[in-house]
This record gives structure tokens, sequence and C-alpha cells, in this order.
């Protein structure tokens, strides 16, 4: 490359530049005002032309002698830098005028000036990026690839010099005018949407990225556009919410609410960048509901009160849309609940203590269910409510009127009402109606904390309903048990599932029974006197006790039990049995009186059976003869068996209304009559009832005490060395779906075991386990 | 198929030395310039030759030839590192008969094929050059081109100083 100089070659390249650039600007220029007048291919390819021979006439236009050693450092020189400034002279002083005519311009008119400056260079900067390629390609390449900053390809440079020389100066007064029409809009007038849409377009447009100009960025459309029209919207909603509000109720302020937001969102889709969406979101909550939530919270309670819906809906709505909005609700919430549970209780309550454990059961339904569909409905079933709502139930069904003096008188409500259900004769539901009721029940049950207390009544209930076959059906109580194997586990129905087992291998007992009694008995001379079947019930599943009075069977009966005896030894051996007389009952038929036909049947307890045999052999008996037989103690003798004879005229009393006790003499009443056939002497007393249900709360305690210990010992056993608090916290986790235990109960018994030797205390306030 | 391209619409191109040369619309468009202009100005205005001032009917046919064979090529990759382009003896037999011609020529194709901007004639064009230079010596590459030597004997060793690191060993 040496220099050849011929002529002057700076002069010449000169007169090239200014050829060649006074040739380019007249058609640019062609190019910026009259594109629409179409280009012809002539000029088209003569610009493209003039360009590409700029760029490859041989010598650089100017040389001194630092760029020359720069040039020879990097290889090749390009040309086009010339050119290239020339350009953006010549935009900038195109825009100049642009930004005269604007000034012309104001609101509406200066939009649409605007976006139709913005179609028109837009178009031409693409044409002149094409005639222009050449430079693009090398000149332009070449100065990027080595880094250079502020150099763009002819397209990028079109828009930077229009942000830079005319964006710039317009931006203000072309967001006061968008900023205006939108406003019009949310006051209710039409505005030309598609305006907004086009400056939002062409502000991002401008976003270039200055580290790589083939990549935008939001960056001018964030700070010039997002920015004010946010500011905007927040002072237009603040303003308009506090008029609003000052002169309309709570419940119109949250309709206009929600319509508003519905509207700002719709906005975004119609003409705004799907990037200002979460923080345009972001203010009009702030001002449309952060800033008047104490409003609407107050309001909380009286929309509560008034059960109104669709109000609770739309606040739930507008406050979960805030941090933290809907925590104070779930608190009044929860509160509300419990006292509605708590007042619909004393309703209850209120009317004595005799009221049907139904009526109870259903009142804390009521409440339940109300709420729990307010729950669905108007809080989308959210878990923070449904927590709030299981809280509050499981207050008011633990703690209300009805169980101040005993917390364990609703489990024990709960299980008597499941009884009624499954009990025969109730009111006949049907399966499916049957099944709801249950799930019902245990809708109530989830809630109970003592749920050891329900485990005992209900399985008492269960015992009586096996004992007296007066199950409502098999299918019922397995699918109870089985809800209630799902809710506390295995353990908690072992016993009752063991309890339903015995019944069904008593069933198959009494065939194979009446099979072996027919082989044995063939040839014997004592033949059968009653028919008898028995159940097998094991000691340590069933909740029965022993008979609390002395009682002699009539022989009859003592025969068929020692019949059976044989039969049950020969199949198991060294098995005890206990009969429970008080639980047995019989049928006698009473061939004596003389009225109709058909004899009446008695259906009767084994006690008043063996009172009744005795008249087969005389007509009149005395009190002390009858005690003297039966063997059976004054208070079941008085009441559950003279008592009920004597008013049910099946006996007469010597003299007349005598009391029970020796020297009252018993006739047999011949004349006896009753509407039934069947008659029914076989009845409870209440007084029974009672203490039964007192015994079944004693019996809790101490079924607690050595719940605990058990727990305490299998804990030990298993850690072998525990801090005492450690033990205790333990024990609580492992008992609290049972029942809620007392620290000072638990202490108590660890104290119990360590007098027993099971546990120990070492030195450093530990527990050890004694093996 | 044969419908289309009977109704392929035909461009006419002007050579620099006033010869008008007919040719299929896809052909022509290998050329970013043309296609570029065509989308610019719309098909409908293509109604008399398009004017190719730095280009005479010889080499202007000669470019026609590459592009007809090369029309269904998909379009060059955008990626200008690419390694397919760097490799220079890879060339497709096609082209390296396409290319031997003389050097004048070889020479035009080049500058047209820069001018009407077909990147993969181009290419085809440099490599052609390059392989010619590959493996030969200064003075061997001097001989090839038709090159006087014009370095002062202090030049020249100076740029050998600089450049042993290049040498072969």
């Amino acid at each position: 490359m040496a220099p050849v100089a011929a002529s002057n070659p700076a002069n010449r390249g000169r007169d090239n530049l200014e050829s060649t650039w006074a040739y380019l600007e007249e058609n640019v220029e062609k190019v910026m005002t009259k594109l629409r007048e179409g280009v012809d291919m002539k000029t088209y390819m003569g610009v493209y032309t003039r360009v590409h021979n700029f760029c490859t006439s041989q010598k650089p236009t100017t040389t001194s002698p630092a760029g020359a050693a720069h040039s020879a450092s990097r290889g090749a020189h390009l040309l086009g830098q010339e050119i290239y400034d020339k350009l953006g002279e010549y935009l900038s002083k195109h825009l100049a005028e642009v930004n005269a005519r604007a000034d012309t311009h104001t609101d509406e008119a200066l939009l649409s000036f605007y976006i139709r400056e913005w179609k028109r260079y837009t178009d031409a900067a693409k044409y002149n990026n094409h005639l222009f390629k050449y430079l693009n390609r090398h000149w332009v390449k070449r100065e990027m690839d080595e880094g250079k900053k502020n150099i763009y390809d002819i397209y990028t440079l079109h828009l930077v010099k229009w942000k830079d020389d005319f964006f710039q100066k317009v931006q203000e007064r072309v967001m006061q005018a968008v900023l205006k029409l939108v406003e019009k809009q949310r006051n209710g007038e039409t505005i030309e949407q598609l305006q907004v849409k086009a400056i939002v377009d062409s502000f991002v447009s401008l976003g270039l990225d200055e580290n790589d100009p083939t990549k935008s960025t939001l960056d001018v459309y964030r700070r010039y556009f997002e920015a004010p029209f946010l500011t905007a919207t927040k002072d237009y909603y603040q303003r308009e919410s506090k008029l609003f509000v000052a002169e309309n109720s709570v419940v119109e302020y949250m309709k206009k609410a929600e319509a508003r937001l519905d509207e700002e969102k719709e906005r975004v889709g119609l003409y705004l960048h799907p990037d200002i969406m979460k923080k345009l979101m972001d203010v009009c909550n702030e001002a449309l509901i952060t800033d008047h939530s104490l409003l609407l919270r107050d309001e909380f309670q009286v929309l509560l009160d008034n059960e109104r819906v669709d109000d609770l809906t739309r606040m739930y709505k507008l406050l979960s849309r805030i941090k933290d909005g809907l925590d104070p609700l779930r608190n009044r919430f929860e509160a509300h609940v419990r006292k509605a549970g708590l007042a619909s209780v004393d309703k209850v309550a209120s009317s004595g203590d005799n009221f049907e454990p139904k009526v109870y059961i259903d009142a804390l339904l009521d409440i339940h269910s109300k709420y729990q569909q307010l729950v669905t409905v108007a809080f989308t079933g959210e878990s923070e409510f449904v927590r709030s709502l299981d809280n509050a139930c499981k207050e008011f069904v633990n703690r209300n009127e009805v169980c101040k003096s005993n917390s364990s008188r609703s489990p024990e409500l709960l299980a008597k009402y499941t009884d009624q259900l499954l009990k025969k004769g109730a009111k006949a539901a049907d399966e499916s109606e049957l099944e709801d009721l249950l799930l019902q029940i245990m809708v109530v049950f989830k809630y109970i904390e003592d749920k050891d207390v329900f485990q005992k009544f209900y399985s008492r209930m269960l015992a009586k309903r096996l004992v007296n076959v007066s199950s409502v059906s098999d299918d019922a109580e397995t699918s109870m048990i089985s809800k209630l194997k799902e809710a506390c586990g295995f353990e908690y129905t072992n016993k009752l599932q063991r309890m339903f087992q015995d019944i069904q291998v008593s069933k198959d007992l009494n065939s194979a029974y009446k099979d072996w009694y027919d082989k044995v008995m063939e040839d014997s001379s004592k033949k059968r006197t009653i028919d008898s079947t028995y159940q097998i019930l094991g000691t340590s599943f069933w909740p029965l006790n022993p008979p609390n009075s002395p009682f002699s069977p009539p022989t009859e009966v003592n025969e068929a039990i020692d019949a059976f005896k044989r039969f049950y030894d020969g199949k198991h051996t060294g098995r005890k049995l206990t009969w429970l007389w008080q639980l047995c009952k019989g049928e006698v038929r009473a061939n004596y009186v003389k009225q109709g036909k058909v004899p009446y049947t008695f259906m009767v307890s084994t006690y008043q059976m063996a009172v009744l045999l005795l008249f087969n052999e005389q007509e009149t008996l005395d009190y002390a003869d009858i005690k003297e037989y039966t063997q059976l103690s004054d208070d079941i003798l008085d009441t559950a068996v003279m008592g009920v004879f004597q008013k049910a005229r099946v006996v007469t009393a010597t003299p007349e209304g005598g009391k029970p006790e020796a020297g009252t003499k018993y006739t047999l009443n011949r004349g006896f009559k009753n509407k039934k056939l069947k008659v029914n002497l076989n009845v409870p007393i209440k007084s029974e009832q009672k203490t039964e249900s007192d015994e079944t709360h004693k019996t809790v305690e101490e079924d607690r005490k050595l719940l605990l210990q058990a727990v305490i010992v299998r804990i030990m056993k298993g850690r072998k060395k525990l801090r005492h608090v450690q033990l205790v916290e333990e024990v609580i986790t492992q008992v609290k779906n049972r029942f809620p235990p007392k620290v000072s109960d638990i202490k108590k018994n660890i104290d119990i075991l360590m007098e027993k030797d099971y546990i120990e205390r070492l030195d450093n306030d530990e527990l050890a386990y004694i093996a | 198929m044969a419908e289309t391209k009977a109704e392929q619409p035909r461009l006419t191109l002007a050579s620099s030395d006033g010869e008008d040369i007919p040719v299929d619309k896809d052909v022509a468009e290998r050329s970013v310039l043309i296609k570029n202009m065509v989308s610019d100005l719309g098909e409908e205005a293509m109604t008399e030759a398009i004017p190719i001032p730095n280009v005479n009917a010889a080499v202007l046919k000669k470019v026609i030839e590459w592009c007809t064979h090369h029309r269904a090529d998909p379009p060059a990759p955008t990626d200008d590192d690419s390694d397919s382009r760097k490799k220079t003896t890879d060339i497709e037999e096609w082209d390296q008969k396409f290319m031997q011609v003389d050097q004048e020529m070889l020479f035009e194709i080049i500058l047209a094929a820069n001018y009407l901007d077909i990147k993969q004639l181009l290419d085809v064009g440099c490599k052609t050059v390059a392989n010619m230079i590959k493996g030969k010596s200064p003075e061997e590459i001097r001989k090839t081109f038709n090159i006087q030597n014009d370095f002062t004997p202090e030049e020249e060793d100076q740029i050998r100083r600089e450049n042993e690191w290049a040498e072969d060993r």
C-alpha cells in the first residue's frame, strides 16, 4: 500500500463525497417526504449503486498520519463513515423541521400528528435501510464488530435520531395528551383507543439495548409512558374513591371498585402493553382497596349479620387482592361463627336438660353447614377460612352451655344420637338418608376433643344393639365403624370390630349347638323344655359388667344352660362362662288366660320369667316366697319385676296397692287383657339409664389414667432416657387425638409409674426406663 | 409443479453494457439486493428492465447461471461464523467446475456477488481464491496473481519476523 499520489487524493476524495452525497440527499429527501408517490427502479438501483461505489472506491478520502497507522493495524480500511455521518446530519435537520411543525399542535391533534409522522418516518427508515444496505453490510458491521459505541445499522440510526432529536422534545406533551384521553375514557366518553395503542407501540420501538442493538428493551416505554400513566391512574382513583365513599354506602363502593378493576384489566388488553398489567393492578389495588381497607373491614360484621352472601363474596375478592387483606376478616369470621354456635346451643339448653340428643346435634350441624356453605360460596373454599371455621366449630362444640358442667357431654350426646339412628324402630330412614346422617355425625365427631368418651358411649350402645339384636342393619353398623376407623385409626375401633365378630361367631355356634343337641339328646328322656340361643362375648372387648344381683334361675333355664355348657366345654376347654342374666330375655305364653283363641305372649327378662314360672305351681304367692325362690335383690325385684307386673295387671296384689314387702300376696290375673297379642314387659327403667351414663363418665377418668400410663411406658421403653419436658410433650402429641390431656395429669401418672418402679429419675432431670 | 413453474414471473436485468437478460424471479432473488427492491417497490412496478449498472453482460450471465443452479438452495445461514463457511476446502463439485474460469472473470464474479449481495456465491468465489493461495510461498503467490513485489528488503524482513509464529516447522 504505497501511497501513489498522482493528483491530490484528498481533493479528489472530497469531490467524490460531495457529488455522491448531493445525489443521495436528493433521493433520501424523496423517500422521506414523497414515499407515497413511489420510488422508481432507476433511483432505487442508483442510490444503492452510488453507496456501493463510494464504499468501494480505492482510497480513503481523508488520511491523517495517525489515522493511517490506526487503520493499518486493523487491516483493510473500509469507507463509509462520511456517508453515515452525512445521513445522520440530514436526519437531525429533518427532525428539527418535524419538531417545529409539532409545536403548532396540541392534545389530540398532537397525537394524530405524532402518529402520522412516526408512520411516515419509520416507513422511510425501512426503505433507507435497504438503500444503504451496502453500508450496513460492511462499514457498519466492521465498526460494530470492533465494539464501537453509537454506531447503528441504518434503520436503528433512524430510531436513535428520532428519539434524540424529536421524541425527547415532544414526549412530555404527547403523554399529557394521552393521559387526558384516557381520563376522558375513564369518565365515560368514547375515545380513539387506537391512538393510544400507536403511541405505546412507538415508545416501545424506541427502547434500544445499548449493549446489543439487535435487541430491544422496554426502558424508554417504562420511563416515559408507564411511569406517568401509573401516577395519573393512582391520582385519578384516589380522587374518585374518596368522593364516592363520602356519598355512598360501602356496598355500593365495593361494586364500583370491582367494576373499575375489571375495566382497568380490560384496558390493558385493549391498548396498553401487557407488561404494565401487574403494576397497573398494584396501583389500582392500592388506591381502590388498600386505602379503604379499614372501611371495608368494618362493614364485614354487618354483612355477616345480615347474611349478604353476594356482598361478602365481593369483599373477599377485593381484599384478597391486597397483601394481608384477609387476615382480619378471618379472625372476625371465626369469632362470629363461634358466637353463632354458642347462641344456637344456648337456645337448646334454655329449654331444660331433657332435650333430645338430635336437637343438640342438629343445633351444632346447622351452624356448621350454614357457615361452611358461606366459606364455599363467598370465600371460594379458601383453606385459611376453612381453618377459621374449624377452629370456631371446635370451640363451640367442646365448650358451650350444655358442656358447661361436664366437658364430655358433647361426645355423649353425639353417641346417643348415633345410637338412635342405628337402632331399629327409629324413624325409618332409607339407606342413603341414613348414610348422609352418619356423615353428618362424622362432621361433629371431627370437632370433638374427648374422642375417648365418644368411644366409650358408642361401644356400650353398640353392645346393647348387638345383644338385643336391635341394629337397623349390619351394613349401617359396618359403615359407621369404618368411618370411625378412617378418622381415628385401627386401635380406636378394634374393640368395636371384635364385638361385631363375636356376634357373627355366635350365630354359627348356635346352629352347631342345635345339631349337637339333637344328636346327643335323642335317646335322653330329658326332652328340651325351652328353645334357647346363646351369645358368647369376649370379656375384654365388651363393655359389660356381671350381674349386680344374685339370681337363682328356674329349673327349666338351668337344664337348658347345663346342656349348652356340656356342648361348649366339649368344644373349648378352660373357658369360663359368666352368665349375664341382666341381659337375658325370653318369651312366655300365657296359656292360663281364658280370653280369645290365641294366647297372649309376654316378652320378658329372665328375671321376670323366673317369677312368672313360679305361678305354674301356685296361683298366689307371697312376696317373701318369691324373694326366697329367685334370690333377686330388692331393687330389681321390686321395680323391674313386681312393679312392672302390677302396672301391666299381669298380677294383682293383696291388699290392693300393697307395697312389695313380705306379707303382700300376688295373684295371677286370669282376666288379663291387652290390645296386642304380644306384650312387652321387658322395659328399661329411667333411673337405670341415668346411672349408667354417670358410670360411663366415671370410667372415662379411670381409662384415661391407664391410657396415659400405657403411653408413658411405651415411649420410655422406646427411648430409654428422656427429659421430663420432652416426655410430657411426646405424650400430648400421642394422646391428643383421643382427648386433650392435662399436663398435671401426665405428671401425676409419671409419679405413679415411678412409685411402681417402671421408670426412675436420674440426676440430670432425665427419666429412665427400668427394664 | 410444472404449471407453477411455467407461470413463474420473469424479470429483466439490464447489464451495464446495455444487454437485457430475462430471468425467472426466484433466480433473480438469490440476490438480496433485487429481492429487497422487488418487495420494496412491489412486483407490479417491475415493468421495465432492472438496471444493473455495475455488472456487464458476460459476468451477469455467469452469475445468473450460478443462481439458476442454486435457485432451490435454502437461504444462507445468518450466522456469520458458522463452521461450514470457514472451511475453504469445502466447495461442492458443481461450484468447483463453475469457478474454473480465467482469473479476471473469477474476480469479476466476486465483485458482482458482493455488489448484488449474493452471499453464498461470494463465499464460493473467495474460497476458490483462498485455495489458490493455500500452501504457496509469497513468491509463488506473486506469480499466480501477477503481483509486483513492492516491499523493500528491510520491510520484507520485518514482516517475516512479525509473522514467524505462523510458519510451518
